[in-house]
């Protein structure tokens, strides 16, 4: 298996050609399938089977980042601090957004033709596309109630979506404030108009986000990153203007504005109680600010000073997980400042890749019946990362090893991964997005064929169950270019 | 969270200076919920403001009084609010979805109405010249008990005449009860009256079980801590007053041998100030109130009893104050301008976080220099070296919680965040001034241009009690 985009094959054409970093021949060995031993496959993530992506995101992403490229290309930031090879070249950071809502039935994806979609994480259905940003949007985040999601763009604008309707959000109350408007100038009120607060007026930089209405006005740069609070009353946003901002997202109004760092700010995350926000920056600082009083309470740098392309913080809120451009996911102390941990094995040099941890409990193996105690549920943590080499490796949080790679899950870079329980999707240079689902350990293949199955439809192409890896890697890619000629939307199984 | 990374956080536990200005329509009264995020404003012209303490901003407005709001309460999950107006009514709304829960109508103004501490439904109201309600709504039909205000007689007159009895009667009669509390607990009632009397009800029986001559005039406020052990009165004779709350839920307890002693008095005997309101702390350690005729907050400590500071403000008189249940924070309203006034503690920001390198030091400190410090190792060694040493057992998914104990049952309830709240705001700075006309609502806002909204707010810097006083000269 030859990962595509290594150097010797050509790399279709989108996201690529942002990358005005050469990735340098890696070798080989190092690139490919890891051998995963045959206990990692029944304990770690075994995709059970994968929703096919559909024709209509391929297509769509593949005109996206041609029409990108001519209206908004990508900025060439040259703050090369990676002690790479290519540090003398400059790095960008592109990328392509998929993220998972918190109740897990939705997943949305932002594209670079400014649009974003939203599908559902059950059947891969495409329910929604979300029009109105003016440039590539780079960045997603759902509400906590997973009603809302919020979208970060080139045009400098943050838009906020309400999830059913597919319209903005703040649009209701504009067109009612609109309506309440005209009835009071008809009421006799036209001569005290002057002293209303004028709509759009900026304020402190802010247009239009000081009365809610249309997006969020306020970055002088691309927006990069995006995180709402768990309580979902603030939206953190980064950007190439090298702030975060705080929103409060009721209002649609500017909180407090963060100097944060001295390059674009490639992530940002709150902390479980949201008390604490996370940014990082490719000048190799990760952040970490109080909410309420928007000061930095903590800088974590490492020694290599590698730029940092994308943060979260753990489940329990005690750790932060740093993705860097050398390669390295480090899982950081933020109080006493150290690194605990660092997972290496995936490919990270040019591109701001995602991740994030993964949580598996006893109930997502099928041991719910028989550990029905609430305390008693083991959990076991992950994490997870894209790799530019098209794979997708999730690690043991403890061990640093490897649990499981999923090689070529994309053709050319892979470009983000979510998880929410036992599903994970993820987004590539292939202009696809992909669905995997955890297999039970306990339940027998046969029944996940069957109810799968039966609930979606499948088009009738089953596989054997495919222990090796190499072998389901070479049937991925078979299911991918069958997809690909696939005239409709359709849910493909598979097994690996 | 935060707690974890700063070891100076809350060294200051009373409040400074004024942080923020908040401001939809006429505050009269504010309440904060027991978890802390959410601060309630009831205004002149009935509607309830649900604020979000993390962004200053409105998280939600509940309209259906018509008149002042005098008193606020929210349950202990934080989804219900009990609000209570002169147009003698109360209403418990949910605010889940933000409507009329259940809707209380009484025969006279409501002085003020608060919810049973563990029981939504249930609470307790003072009435202007009417006797106090214990309500249960538990049912679709509201159940009404009259409380009394009388106090209870240790001694009985068997024999006495007719002509004694009804002058008892007569000066029972004066007695009304202008403010009423619920224990900690929630099996009794705390009730001040007109006579400065301090009536300790039960709630079950609904019987007077105590009662005490505890102040010259009338009983203005009566406020408990947290833990309820603590009682502070206001009352019109200038003097603030504490008590120690015996435990009356104790299984034995004898209503006969009930104490309620005195722990301090404060006053100010220089300018004879009078208080327009009172509260605790978080934890009972101070105490404060705003002060009749006067802009200053005064701030007591509760262990020696001594004055801490007083706090200015805006150049305006407060009315109702209320403490963050676990913060130093203050909040009062602007008795002119109806504004909500926020006093908090800010902290500078610690350089030393900004660059992990550096360190605050006091004095100079001879640097050391380490043996190896400058030894030259290859790469590959020293990122060998490093990946050796983690071999820590790190958990990334218990959560641990930092002390404050502040999640037990009152995490359950999560207000949605709404988007449409701006709707409303294009109508509230205008009230009905005569039929066909309209004015604005507060006098003080028509020198501010145009570029306030209906919620404005101080930007959270020091410049905002600057703003807000500039604000206030223009007047």
């Amino acid at each position: 298996m030859m990962p595509a985009g290594d150097g010797t094959v050509p790399r279709p054409p989108g996201p690529g050609r942002r990358l005005a970093l050469d990735r340098p021949a890696v070798p080989k060995e190092g690139l490919d399938h890891v051998p995963v031993p045959t206990s990692h496959l029944t304990l770690g993530l075994v995709h059970g089977r994968l929703l096919g992506p559909d024709l209509d995101l391929g297509l769509d992403l593949a005109h996206a980042h041609a029409h990108a490229h001519d209206h908004a290309p990508f900025p060439v930031r040259a703050r090369a601090r990676a002690p790479s090879p290519a540090a003398e070249a400059p790095v960008v950071l592109p990328r392509v957004s998929v993220r998972i809502s918190p109740d897990g039935r939705w997943i949305a994806s932002a594209s670079a033709d400014g649009t974003a979609k939203i599908w559902d994480a059950s059947t891969g259905a495409h329910l929604e596309t979300l029009v109105g940003h003016m440039a590539g949007v780079s960045c997603l985040a759902w509400s906590p109630e997973s009603n809302t999601l919020a979208t970060g763009s080139d045009d400098k604008s943050i838009r906020l979506w309400d999830r059913v309707t597919g319209s903005p959000a703040h649009a209701v109350a504009h067109r009612e404030d609109a309506a309440a408007t005209a009835t009071m100038a008809m009421k006799g009120m036209a001569g005290k108009r002057g002293r209303r607060p004028r709509v759009g007026v900026p304020d402190e930089g802010v247009r239009g986000g000081k009365t809610g209405r249309g997006p969020l006005l306020g970055h002088h740069n691309y927006v990069y990153c995006l995180a709402f609070s768990p309580k979902g009353n603030i939206l953190a946003s980064g950007s190439y203007d090298e702030a975060v901002f705080l929103w409060d997202v009721r209002a649609g109004r500017l909180m407090r504005s963060l100097p944060a760092h001295s390059d674009p700010v490639s992530g940002v995350d709150f902390c479980r109680d949201g008390t604490l926000v996370v940014s990082c920056s490719t000048d190799g600082l990760i952040r970490i600010w109080d909410t309420l009083s928007g000061q930095c309470l903590r800088t974590l740098v490492h020694e290599d000073n590698p730029a940092v392309t994308n943060v979260c913080f753990s489940p329990n809120g005690r750790f932060v997980l740093a993705y860097s451009l050398d390669s390295s996911i480090r899982l950081w102390d933020y109080v006493s400042g150290s690194v605990k941990k660092t997972y290496q094995g995936h490919t990270n040099k040019g591109f701001s890749i995602g991740g994030c941890f993964a949580v598996l409990s006893d109930a997502d193996d099928g041991f719910e019946d028989e550990d029905a105690s609430e305390d008693g549920i083991r959990r076991q943590a992950f994490v997870t990362s894209a790799s530019e080499d098209g794979d997708i490796v999730l690690w043991d949080v403890k061990s640093k090893e490897v649990m499981q790679r999923i090689n070529g899950a994309h053709n050319g870079v892979c470009f983000w991964v979510d998880v929410h329980g036992s599903t994970m999707v993820s987004a590539g240079q292939d202009m696809l997005i992909k669905v995997f689902r955890h297999r039970p350990r306990h339940v027998p293949v046969k029944r996940e064929y069957d109810s799968s199955s039966g609930a979606n439809g499948v088009n009738g192409h089953h596989d054997d169950y495919l222990p090796d890896a190499a072998a389901a890697d070479e049937e991925l890619q078979r299911t991918i270019g069958a997809d690909a000629e696939s005239p409709s939307p359709q849910v493909k199984e598979e097994q690996m | 969270m935060n707690l974890l990374l700063s070891d100076d956080y809350l060294l200051q536990d009373y409040p400074e200076n004024i942080t923020n200005t908040i401001r939809s329509g006429h505050s009269t009264c504010v309440r904060f919920n027991r978890k802390g995020d959410f601060l309630a404003s009831g205004r002149v012209d009935g509607t309830v403001v649900i604020w979000d303490l993390e962004t200053m901003g409105v998280a939600r407005k509940l309209r259906g009084h018509s008149r002042n709001v005098t008193s606020l309460s929210w349950s202990r999950c934080g989804r219900y609010l009990l609000s209570a107006c002169q147009g003698w009514k109360v209403i418990l709304w949910d605010l889940r979805d933000g409507k009329r829960y259940r809707e209380v109508r009484f025969r006279a103004p409501v002085y003020g109405a608060e919810l049973h501490p563990w029981n939504h439904l249930q609470f307790a109201a003072a009435l202007f010249e009417d006797q106090p309600m214990l309500v249960d709504i538990t049912e679709p039909i509201e159940v009404r008990y009259v409380l009394t205000s009388v106090p209870k007689r240790t001694t009985t007159y068997p024999d006495a005449d007719a002509a004694q009895r009804e002058k008892q009667a007569k000066e029972d009669a004066k007695n009304m009860t202008t403010a009423i509390v619920y224990t900690a607990s929630g099996t009794h009632l705390l009730a001040g009256t007109t006579k400065g009397r301090l009536n300790i009800i039960d709630a079950r029986t609904r019987e007077i079980i105590y009662s005490e001559k505890i102040a010259g005039g009338v009983i203005t406020t009566l406020r408990l801590t947290e833990s309820g052990k603590e009682l502070l009165v206001n009352a019109q004779d200038r003097i603030i007053r504490t008590f120690i709350v015996p435990n009356l839920s104790a299984p034995d307890l004898d209503p006969d041998t009930i104490q309620l002693p005195l722990e301090h008095k404060f006053q100010d005997v220089v300018n004879r100030l009078s208080w327009n309101h009172v509260a605790f702390s978080a934890s009972g350690e101070y105490v404060a109130a705003s002060t009749y005729n006067n802009h200053e907050l005064y701030i007591w400590e509760r262990a020696h009893g001594s004055l801490v500071r007083m706090l200015e403000g805006p150049k305006e008189e407060q009315g109702v104050i209320e403490w963050h249940p676990h913060r130093a924070l203050l909040a009062a309203c602007g008795l002119e301008t109806g504004r909500i006034n926020i006093w908090s503690v800010t902290t500078p920001q610690r350089w030393s976080a900004l660059a992990p390198d550096f360190v605050e030091v006091e004095e100079n400190v001879e640097y050391i220099e380490r043996e190896d410090e400058f030894d030259i190792h290859p790469h590959e060694e020293i990122q060998k070296r490093r990946l050796d040493q983690e071999d820590e057992d790190v958990d990334v998914l218990t959560v641990v919680e930092n002390g404050a104990g502040l999640d037990e049952g009152v995490d359950g309830f999560r207000m949605p965040i709404l988007f449409n709240l701006g709707e409303s705001d294009s109508e509230e700075e205008f009230v009905n001034a005569a039929p066909g006309t309209l004015r604005r609502k507060s006098p003080g806002d028509n020198e501010d241009g145009g570029n306030v909204t209906g919620e404005e707010r101080g930007s959270g810097k020091k410049t905002a009690g600057g703003g807000a006083g500039r604000r206030g000269r223009k007047k």
